[in-house]
């Protein structure tokens, strides 16, 4: 059965290139820019997997932390990796106790984001 | 994303059939406009769309563009009795002077009051009571039919009925689909048609896709049915060009 993937990040040519990597090795991916468009697709989709930028809107901002917040809220079942170009140790130790599954800095190359999803989902590759 | 929602163009509307099984007769009853958001996004899901506008403050405004571009794109449906558009209770009190704004609308594109249909949705109550009822008398005094909307899910409960006094209830397909498997559905919208019967409203079952279900809901009193088994929502135009439409269309109650 197709996994399904929620990739949120404001930068579109980030956006663009996880969307077309992922859909390429077989998921059915969403897309989210900001906080509220995540939110509103957890709402109606079970999610296998949600890619998440620490950081939708200023330097220093964490919506990913609160997406993280709203998926464990609603028992959400989905494995998250938070990808970040900025976060501190503590941001790393808070994303983890939040119940992240993975947390990776910025710039990773996109074979390396990959084995993560598919160690975490079983999935492709 | 909400700026491009409401740029013009971004809200697409799509029209479902609502049909009256009467006498084995199959009459066209009214046609529901039905938001859709921009084509390839998250937000072409009236679910997501909703939801995400919800979460932006933006329900009203969305609610707003969707009345005004179903106004603009039914004149092709005139041959509809009742058209049917959707609105959340808490539009119908934030709003100001929301009754003048929609009739007048509704007329600049040539639609009498008394051949609207507001079915009210509502994902979070409560809202401010005498203003809510204030404007439906209004509506009510000028011809426009209310409508529960989803009945028998979420906020669309008991409340709703008591505070909107509806002429029509639509059931939610949720109860619908599958009625005529489960005993627990049949129950339920037995219910319906008694507290239809005591209201003097009209039932509504939403979510019809097979002749089973309808059969059920045919014993059971409710006559007034939409859903895939007729027609899936589509684009004015094609609605209007459709055989089924055409067929029907002669043949208003």
């Amino acid at each position: 059965m197709t996994k399904r993937l929620l990739i949120v990040d404001n930068e579109d040519t980030i956006l663009f290139a996880l969307q077309r990597y992922f859909t390429r090795v077989g998921f059915h991916v969403d897309c989210a820019k900001e906080l509220e468009e995540a939110e509103a697709l957890a709402a109606y989709t079970k999610y296998d997997l949600v890619i998440v930028d620490l950081s939708l809107t200023d330097t220093g901002s964490t919506e990913g932390l609160e997406i993280l917040r709203h998926l464990r809220s609603t028992r959400s079942g989905a494995r998250v990796i938070l990808l970040t170009a900025y976060g501190s140790k503590a941001v790393e130790r808070e994303a983890y106790r939040r119940g992240a599954d993975a947390f990776l800095h910025k710039p990773r190359p996109l074979a390396e984001i990959a084995r993560v999803a598919e160690k975490l989902t079983g999935a492709f590759a | 994303m909400i700026q491009r929602l409401r740029q013009p163009g971004a809200i697409r509307i799509e029209f479902q059939p609502i049909v009256r099984v009467h006498e084995g007769r199959h009459e066209l009853y009214a046609v529901e406009a039905l938001t859709r958001g921009p084509r390839g996004t998250s937000m072409e899901r009236p679910d997501v769309l909703f939801d995400y506008a919800r979460r932006k403050g933006q329900e009203s405004a969305i609610d707003l563009i969707s009345i005004a571009t179903a106004f603009a794109e039914a004149p092709s449906l005139t041959c509809a009795p009742l058209l049917s558009i959707n609105i959340h209770g808490t539009t119908l009190t934030s709003i100001d002077r929301f009754t003048e704004w929609l009739l007048t609308s509704a007329a600049s594109h040539g639609i009498a009051a008394d051949r609207l249909m507001l079915e009210i949705i509502e994902h979070r109550a409560p809202w401010v009571i005498e203003t809510f009822r204030a404007t439906l008398d209004e509506l009510r005094d000028a011809g426009v039919r209310i409508a529960v909307d989803d009945l028998g899910v979420g906020a669309s409960n008991y409340q709703m009925i008591v505070d909107c006094r509806p002429d029509h209830l639509k059931v939610d397909r949720h109860i619908v689909f599958g009625c005529s498997r489960d005993p627990w559905r049949r129950a339920v919208l037995e219910s319906i048609v008694t507290l239809a019967r005591s209201c003097d409203a009209t039932p509504v079952a939403e979510g019809i896709e097979d002749v089973d279900d309808l059969a059920v809901l045919l014993g059971l009193g409710i006559n007034t049915v939409q859903g895939w088994l007729y027609a899936p929502s589509m684009p004015a135009p094609e609605l209007a060009a459709s055989p089924m439409f055409q067929a029907m269309k002669g043949r208003n109650p």
